[in-house]
């Protein structure tokens, strides 16, 4: 694939062209040249697009399609062409498939789907078997056929000696643990956040507390017992501080905030909508302003959005028996920069790659081409139409987003919008 | 004549202070008709109404039955012991196979909170909520503040505590919303595990000994345990609940005023209250049930009359 980038402004802090609007050309995958106005060398595919921006492609550490077992839902090829679509060259797939993604087996049939692929899958493999929170799966196993990290999507470990074990055990070949921060039995039956609007409108309530508790847990563990561990998708303020302390003590923990999170809070679900049924549920302003002060500060070392597509048929009925989940890559740019400058937008979808050993490749001249183009002034309102995803099950619908994506020019292919 | 401002009655949160109004004056009519000989008036002869009951009820069933059949309506009746959705068929699809049956409004008691509001923007029809999980309950919390309107000639500015078990319970929500509408106050009163962590942030009083709250209260409303939406124990046992939660006639001798006493039914006699106090004269319980029918009356037959226009 070679192509000629025409006029476009370079957004890579890591880049010596940060800030500059030039040329850029591709050849067969690779950069050869930026600068002002580069010829078109051989009648290449030339690239011009209303208000062009470049950045290293985008990263997400917490998706989900449905294959094998919920292709309904998603399908790996239709859920890369999505990533593709809005902007993401690396995803980060997560095991809540139906069998579980827990052998070795697993994690190969999903590497051998997205062969080739524009856009880099790297699988997380269960923690445990069956995502049962039981038994320990064949983690080094699973790291050999290419797991990046181990954990039971949105199932949190409840037995904390299992937990304590997960990361002793993982430790022995670095391996990253993901603990979902929820201690269930005080969520109990809880579906939204606990406060006034779970209050009034007689949902039950999952509080804070549960999440809290559930970080507090697992920092012990791994100050006992080194390792290596990520808290996916934190949503409240108070664990936003829990972290803060654990990184001054030097713990070696990350985590991660969904970019719904941020933006959204619990009082739009006064009407019910199945499609702000999300886990962990959204939260208050004070929340989300403590959790953009958090990864201003670097306490959270990457936001995801926590894309999980679910179909029509287990959205559209009671709100108790709707399953949780939002597609998000669509809108995670558009929304992500209605809160950030577009430097810290970009600076936030390209970060957390290195927690997980995948490498980066800033734009410079020799460097293997991994970019995403996008115009980030754009406003629009996002709506079905936007979403590429096979279901439709949008937090962000209706709602004023930031910015559009053009696509991406990832493993010598281009795919554009 | 005045309409109410909304198309369903979905909960209290969603009226206004006219409404409610508008609710109480059209149910002194039919207050007045079901006293009557002949208790039946022909105001809804065109107009057919399901009942569907996802849920066990005896009360409120035959209230809105009889409210239903009063105002001449056809009356069809669905029961379900369990949510359709366990049954393979979806709730909107349930309903729409009985809609295409040419019925015209829905009376609807549902496991599950938000599900009246669900199915109002789904399905073409009007939906009455007959309670609706740990929602709200509204026609229980109109004929409450009726009950109340009528014993104590209004309802602004009184006092009001509900007693027992806020967490599970559609009746205090509805309560508390149709009760601060008509500008009474409100308190809540139970042990703090059957109480919402939040339920202050609705502008409510909460207090926990019972005794403090009769002796604030011109009117208790004493709600039943509901063991069924309980999955874990509150409470070490009945017994314990009662010595600090039940009211006995010695307690409200004791108190230095005469208060009214509420409950919406069914009553677990020796539990929240004795029974010498259901039975006293201080106890409206069975006027709530009279006026249970009239206020029903009025709520269809209003909801109706903006169908037909």
């Amino acid at each position: 694939m070679n192509v000629l980038i025409k006029s476009a402004t370079i957004v890579d802090s890591k880049s010596d062209f940060h800030n500059q609007t030039l040329d850029i050309l591709i050849e067969r995958g690779v950069i050869t040249q930026i600068s002002k106005q580069i010829k078109n060398p051989k009648n290449y595919k030339e690239i011009k697009l209303d208000n062009l921006h470049i950045s290293q492609g985008w990263f997400d550490s917490s998706v989900s399609f449905g294959e094998p077992g919920y292709e309904e839902r998603e399908t790996i090829e239709n859920g890369l062409k999505t990533a593709a679509l809005s902007g993401f060259t690396s995803v980060a797939v997560n095991p809540n498939t139906n069998p579980v993604i827990d052998s070795n087996s697993d994690v190969s049939f999903l590497k051998g789907k997205a062969n080739g692929n524009a856009v880099a899958l790297y699988p997380i493999g269960a923690l445990t078997k069956e995502s049962k929170g039981e038994d320990l799966a064949e983690l080094f196993d699973m790291k050999n056929a290419g797991a990046i990290a181990f954990g039971d999507y949105q199932k949190p470990i409840c037995n904390p000696n299992l937990m304590k074990l997960a990361l002793q055990y993982a430790s022995n070949f670095e391996g990253l643990v993901y603990s979902f921060p929820q201690e269930s039995r005080i969520s109990g039956l809880g579906v939204m956040n606990e406060n006034v609007t779970s209050t009034s409108l007689g949902l039950k309530g999952n509080p804070t507390l549960a999440e809290e508790l559930q970080i507090v847990r697992d920092l012990f563990l791994l100050e006992y017992t080194g390792g290596k561990l990520h808290i996916p998708t934190i949503s409240t303020a108070k664990s936003v501080e829990l972290i803060r302390e654990a990184k001054q003590k030097k713990l070696n923990v990350s985590c991660s905030v969904a970019i719904h999170n941020l933006v959204l809070t619990d009082d739009e679900l006064h009407t019910f909508n199945t499609n702000l049924k999300v886990l962990p549920p959204l939260r208050t302003k004070d929340d989300c302003n403590a959790l953009i002060e958090g990864l201003k500060d670097g306490t959270i070392d990457m936001v995801t959005s926590d894309h999980n597509p679910i179909d029509i048929e287990h959205k559209k009925i009671e709100f108790d028996y709707a399953k949780y989940g939002t597609v998000g890559l669509e809108s995670a740019f558009g929304a992500l920069n209605t809160v950030f400058t577009i430097k810290k937008t970009i600076d936030l979808l390209t970060k957390g790659k290195e927690r997980f050993g995948i490498s980066s490749h800033s734009i410079s001249v020799g460097n293997k081409a991994d970019v995403t183009l996008f115009n980030p002034n754009i406003e629009h309102s996002f709506t079905k139409e936007n979403i590429y995803s096979a279901s439709k099950n949008s937090i962000f619908e209706q709602h004023k987003l930031k910015g559009k994506v053009y696509g991406i020019l990832s493993n010598n292919q281009l795919i554009l919008n | 004549m005045s309409e109410l401002s909304v198309n369903h009655l979905l909960g209290i949160k969603y009226l206004n202070s006219q409404d409610i109004q508008l609710i109480f004056e059209t149910a002194d009519h039919f207050k007045e008709v079901i006293n009557r000989p002949i208790k039946k008036v022909p105001s809804l002869r065109d107009i057919t109404i399901a009942n569907l009951f996802f849920e066990n009820s005896t009360r409120t069933k035959l209230s809105f039955e009889l409210a239903e059949k009063r105002l001449s309506a056809d009356v069809i009746n669905f029961s379900a012991s369990q949510s359709s959705v366990k049954k393979g068929e979806t709730l909107i699809d349930t309903v729409n196979n009985i809609l295409s049956m040419k019925v015209d409004m829905v009376v609807m008691r549902h496991p599950n909170p938000g599900a009246s509001v669900f199915l109002s923007q789904h399905v073409n029809a009007s939906i009455i909520n007959a309670g609706d999980g740990a929602h709200e309950h509204p026609t229980q919390a109109l004929l409450d503040s009726y009950s109340i309107r009528e014993r104590l000639g209004s309802v602004k500015g009184k006092n009001v505590v509900i007693v027992g078990d806020i967490l599970h319970s559609r009746v205090a929500l509805s309560n508390i919303f149709a009760l601060q509408l008509q500008g009474a106050n409100v308190m809540v009163c139970g042990p703090k595990t059957l109480l919402p962590k939040y339920i202050d942030k609705l502008g409510v009083k909460v207090e926990t000994d019972l005794r403090k709250a009769l002796n604030w209260c011109d009117v208790a409303n004493m709600l039943r345990v509901q063991n069924e939406r309980m999955d874990i124990s509150y409470f070490p046992s009945t017994r314990e609940y009662t010595q600090q939660y039940g009211v006995n006639k010695a307690l409200l001798d004791s108190l230095n005023k005469e208060i009214t006493i509420m409950h919406p039914g069914p009553i677990n006699r020796g539990v929240e209250i004795t029974s010498d106090v259901a039975d006293s004269k201080q106890a409206i319980i069975l006027d709530q049930v009279q006026n249970g029918v009239a206020v029903r009356m009025a709520v269809i037959y209003l909801l109706a009359s903006k169908i037909k226009h």
